[in-house]
């Protein structure tokens, strides 16, 4: 019983120290101005007007609708050409250059044509969102489907199963743990676009939030923004983490 | 259904282009309802053998008849049962077992679950029809796939050592089972084995196989009464004959 207090205090000694030194250098012995570096309550107060006025929510809503919006259209497009890909070898020696070349570049790198296309706007973020998804959503199916086990397969076909259905009931089900990685990544990479691409091309969310708060020297709501992405982030990550434990596979 | 296995040569590219030869000259004649063994060391060709008969490999020459027709290529015609464990992962017991007569459209639902927990019970395994590969045994895991294939009524099994990862006991216990399926079902059956013992006690004909190049040493018919007795005169002297010959190979 004390072991399963102690599991779940351990991860909360460190936080704990950093917020009191956090108090003790900012608030407490003054040695910041909080327009250099916010302290807890600085924070704590620019949460509660956040909050009240409801800005928090709003940016948040638009911020996790963006994710999402880019989210789907990057998995709508990567997971069946990632099927196809990993299973068809010609398709993917046709097509493996040009990933080569695009996967690399960042997705921030798509902002300039992102406002030019698309203009200010949800559209842009999302658009950015997918370029930085759609890539390691892909390569992670492809790989996935390639390392089925071809025992697997070739048991389908000596039960009957033509390629149709090998590929759908026995190569799908056996690249879903990765494709489900690939998401667990991808929602990391579309995070961090959204934010960017909000500070630049966007008049709602959480980066722009953070940017014009910044702008206004009350920094104390850009570290609650800040903040808010990290817990988003961890909601992620937990969600998955779930996903990935009831896929024993 | 009878299987005609004419003059198959198989060999793969090596380095250096050089041809590496599997399979020499093979000739097999396999009756309907027989119970074959391809007996030999390891490097012998015999698993590549099977695998030409189940249509998952070509051959470089020659030609695989079964019932009549030239294969080309794997069908639901002829099951095979592999060494590793074949069991879907995601799927329950109960779903594997009935994944081929969905495959082939065999039967309605209803009556495919009935036939299903039928088989499971005849092997005791129907308190598991739920529970997933990952939870049962190794012998478990090969008598399921053994149903899987007995199921979709395939009337040819090709049977990889199947039971090689088994301890002694269980392994014993599944060759009386697959015996006793085989009586029933009046299945053809090509087995693969490196195990003398275990071809003396299934076989209605041994093929002894020797490697480099993979080759037909002798076919043995076996004509020892079933149910057979490791024990009695007749099984020891054939064991200890096939032994000598395997050795004198070396």
């Amino acid at each position: 019983m004390f072991d399963n207090y102690k599991n779940k205090f351990v991860p909360l000694i460190i936080p704990i120290i950093l917020i009191f030194f956090w108090y003790l250098i900012t608030n407490g012995l003054g040695l910041f101005s909080s327009y250099i570096l916010p302290g807890p309550l600085d924070v704590l107060n620019s949460a509660r007007v956040v909050i009240e006025n409801g800005k928090l929510l709003t940016n948040t809503v638009d911020t996790l609708f963006k994710v999402f919006a880019g989210l789907i259209c990057a998995s709508v497009v990567a997971i069946p050409c990632g099927i196809l890909l990993g299973w068809y070898k010609t398709l993917e020696d046709l097509c493996t250059f040009v990933i080569s070349v695009l996967r690399p570049i960042p997705p921030v790198a798509w902002i300039p044509f992102s406002i030019l296309w698309f203009g200010i706007g949800t559209f842009p973020a999302v658009f950015i969102i997918f370029m930085g998804c759609v890539f390691p959503i892909l390569v992670y199916t492809i790989d996935g489907v390639k390392r089925t086990d071809k025992v697997l397969v070739e048991s389908a076909q000596t039960l009957g199963a033509n390629d149709w259905n090998v590929l759908k009931r026995v190569v799908v089900p056996s690249a879903v743990p990765y494709i489900v990685s690939g998401l667990k990544v991808g929602i990391g990479i579309a995070l961090m676009c959204t934010i960017s691409a909000e500070m630049i091309g966007s008049s709602s969310g959480l980066g722009y939030m953070i940017l014009t708060a910044t702008n206004l020297f009350d920094t104390g709501t850009t570290v609650v923004g800040m903040l808010v992405i990290g817990l988003i982030g961890l909601a992620f990550d937990f969600v998955f983490t779930k996903a990935q434990d009831r896929i024993f596979w | 259904m009878s299987i005609e296995v004419k003059n198959i040569n198989k060999s793969f590219e090596g380095k250096k282009s050089d041809k590496l030869s599997v399979l020499e000259n093979i000739n097999v004649h396999i009756d309907d309802g027989q119970l074959v063994c391809l007996l030999g060391p390891s490097g012998c060709g015999k698993t590549t053998l099977l695998r030409l008969i189940a249509g998952l490999d070509n051959p470089t020459s020659g030609e695989i008849v079964a019932n009549g027709e030239v294969v080309e290529k794997p069908s639901g015609d002829r099951a095979v049962i592999f060494q590793q464990y074949s069991l879907f992962p995601w799927l329950t017991v109960l779903q594997n077992v009935t994944f081929g007569l969905e495959m082939t459209n065999k039967g309605n639902k209803a009556e495919n679950i009935a036939a299903a927990e039928r088989y499971l019970t005849s092997v005791g395994l129907i308190d598991f029809k739920d529970s997933y590969p990952h939870e049962l045994s190794g012998g478990m895991k090969q008598r399921v796939a053994i149903i899987r294939s007995l199921l979709n009524h395939s009337p040819i099994l090709l049977m990889d050592e199947p039971f090689s990862a088994l301890d002694m006991q269980n392994r014993h216990k599944l060759q009386e089972q697959l015996i006793g399926v085989w009586k029933r079902f009046e299945n053809t059956i090509v087995f693969v084995t490196h195990d003398v013992d275990e071809a003396v006690y299934l076989a209605d004909k041994i093929v002894i196989m020797d490697k480099n190049p993979g080759r037909i040493v002798e076919i043995i018919e076996v004509d020892i009464e079933r149910p057979r007795k490791r024990e009695s005169e007749d099984f020891i002297k054939l064991q200890e004959s096939i032994v000598d010959k395997l050795d004198m190979e070396e």
